[in-house]
């Protein structure tokens, strides 16, 4: 059984259509990376499997249950880490996760926990206290508190320095390894890059690419480019004949465009030795996911997000009101 | 489902009173509320009555000013316990996120309602207990036996009826940061025409009306009924307690509406 089913999902908000038919699976284990930009559909999309929001057209089955009847059960399994929620500031982390363990009728041990999401030291500092990088460390403790099949991770890592996130991706790892289900939703390329064995990118409501990091939007077949620059003594002709799609020079910058990667390489870089031709900064680099996903997206992401702005029902809008 | 089984009730039953249990840990952590909710009305009371406390009210054919104002203040330090406490932290609960988080937990929500308003009557009764002590041994007022029903039947009607008041108001406070305006805005005049602070007894009479309308004038009127010396029987004035009762009645209405005010949607 799928942990998450969702089929012809549909939602709407009077006149604006925030999900427009989405259809996907998640399979149990599986890290699943929702990826769009602000406005696409995405928290609302998430809260309507969370049992936030209700649907208004589709089929909703998490771990089995439907969301929307605010089944216990389904509450006691499925952890949630919510973008911006708060706690309760007057108690301290080791009476929060005592407090929310109590809720659950499986439950991990607290100092486990606290170990864990690396607060060890702060058990007996009051919530209110924390900084904005440790609060988020707590969330992703109280949703763990029941020992979860299911974790929603709401842009788990917003807001975080760069080596507070690299522990925040050895966390979800290790909750890989503990066989949980995750469902991700993140701005960041290479947090779906590193976490997600699928990810599905969403536009305007609907998901408009679904699949693994590497193949998303045909990225494993795309073109490589290779770039290097030559010296200005020698001109594009003298290189050898490789197979390109495209081959251009932009003052001493070349690029070519190829699907043969490794024959090209491996042509230019004989020719260069043989001439004693010095390839400055050269480089083969296959689309990255930021690029497939911009291209998806329209282009520009900021774009996109702005256009929707005015109905949002996602990220931003919420992070605005909360201040 | 679990919840239903006996075992379960009982199981969430425990809930809701270890729930009371951290929400009164939270409750007095925090300093500047457990003033304005606790401490508040104590410190009313220890200053009027030294101010007045030779006084009597010539209209109520000489009743000392102090066994006025004692019920008086506990009718104050009712509200503050409960309807200002409850909406004031549910107002910030709301905005934090707080409340959502907690739907999302297997905590029944009546658990966690339950927990809050036991938690609150708590501190509703220590305040109540040290207002009847200090008022006792300082200022020698007196609670009579045979007026104990009705005042126990006005302190509980009137505490419930704030406390579902208080949670009821928060659907129609838009943020945390209005929340103090609006129910000074609510409460405040009301107190000072329905005898909390001095005798109603010299105000127009239309004024008296319009308050005898609202809860603060049934709560504190009951009170004082129970401790005014010269009442006689079980210490009730009926149309006190029907008031009470009717906005009671409300309280539960507006709570009810609020918590199915979904938290998710904009």
């Amino acid at each position: 059984m799928s942990a998450i089913e969702v089929s012809g999902l549909r939602k709407r908000y009077g006149d604006l259509e925030a999900v427009r038919g989405v259809s996907f699976e998640v399979a149990p284990g599986e890290v699943f990376c929702l990826l769009g930009p602000n406005g696409a559909g995405k928290t609302t999309t998430t809260e309507i499997l969370e049992g936030y929001r209700t649907r208004s057209d589709g089929e909703v089955r998490v771990l089995g249950l439907d969301p929307a009847g605010g089944a216990r059960e389904l509450r006691e399994r499925v952890g949630i880490v919510l973008q911006s929620c708060g706690v309760q500031d007057d108690l301290t982390v080791g009476e929060l996760i005592e407090m929310y363990g109590r809720y659950h009728r499986r439950r991990r041990s607290g100092g486990e926990l606290i170990e864990l999401v690396g607060l060890d030291a702060k058990s007996d500092t009051r919530a209110g206290r924390l900084s904005g990088g440790q609060r988020r460390r707590l969330d992703l403790a109280l949703a763990l508190v029941g020992d979860p099949d299911l974790v929603f991770l709401d842009e788990p890592t917003t807001g975080f320095d760069p080596q507070a996130r690299r522990h925040a991706w050895a966390t979800i790892r290790a909750l890989c390894g503990l066989g949980k289900t995750i469902f991700l939703t993140t701005h960041f390329m290479d947090e779906a890059q590193t976490l997600a064995d699928r990810v599905a990118v969403m536009r305007a409501g609907e998901i408009i690419a679904l699949g693994p990091p590497a193949e998303l939007g045909g990225r494993d077949a795309r073109p490589a480019e290779i770039r290097f620059e030559l010296p200005a003594a020698t001109s594009l002709d003298e290189l050898p004949d490789v197979p390109a799609l495209e081959r251009t020079i932009d003052r001493g910058r070349v690029l070519i465009r190829t699907a043969e990667a490794v024959a090209a390489t491996a042509r230019i870089t004989a020719w260069a030795l043989e001439h004693d031709v010095d390839l400055a900064q050269f480089s083969v680099t296959q689309p990255t996911l930021e690029d497939v996903y911009l291209e998806l997206t329209g282009g520009d992401a900021s774009a996109a997000g702005d256009a929707s702005a005015a109905a949002d029902t996602d990220g931003a809008g919420e992070v605005e009101a909360d201040r | 489902m679990s919840g239903s089984s006996p075992s379960g009730v009982r199981r969430d039953i425990a809930l809701a009173a270890w729930q009371a249990i951290y929400e009164q840990r939270a409750f007095w952590r925090n300093r500047a509320r457990a003033f304005f909710a606790f401490l508040m009305p104590i410190m009313f009371l220890v200053i009027f009555a030294s101010i007045f406390g030779n006084q009597t009210i010539s209209t109520r054919s000489g009743l000392p000013y102090n066994d006025f104002f004692v019920p008086g203040i506990l009718a104050y330090g009712v509200i503050a316990t409960t309807f200002f406490n409850i909406a004031v932290s549910t107002a910030i609960l709301r905005d934090k996120g707080v409340l959502k988080r907690m739907q999302g937990t297997p905590l029944p929500h009546w658990a966690y309602l339950a927990g809050r308003v036991a938690s609150a009557a708590v501190t509703t009764l220590a305040m109540t207990v040290l207002v009847l002590v200090i008022a006792r041994i300082g200022y020698n007022v007196h609670l009579r036996g045979a007026t104990l029903a009705g005042f126990f039947v006005a302190l509980v009607l009137g505490s419930a009826c704030f406390t579902a008041l208080g949670i009821g108001i928060v659907g129609f406070i838009r943020n945390a940061d209005a929340a103090p305006a609006v129910l000074n805005f609510a409460i405040l005049p009301l107190t000072f025409i329905s005898g909390v602070w001095f005798t109603t007894d010299n105000q127009p009479s239309w004024l008296r009306h319009i308050a005898e309308v609202f809860p603060v004038h049934a709560l504190a009127d009951g009170l004082q009924y129970a401790f005014n010396p010269s009442t006689t029987g079980s210490g009730i004035r009926g149309s006190d307690a029907l008031t009470l009762a009717i906005w009671l009645a409300v309280g539960v209405a507006l709570m009810v509406r609020f918590m199915r005010q979904p938290l998710g949607e904009d």
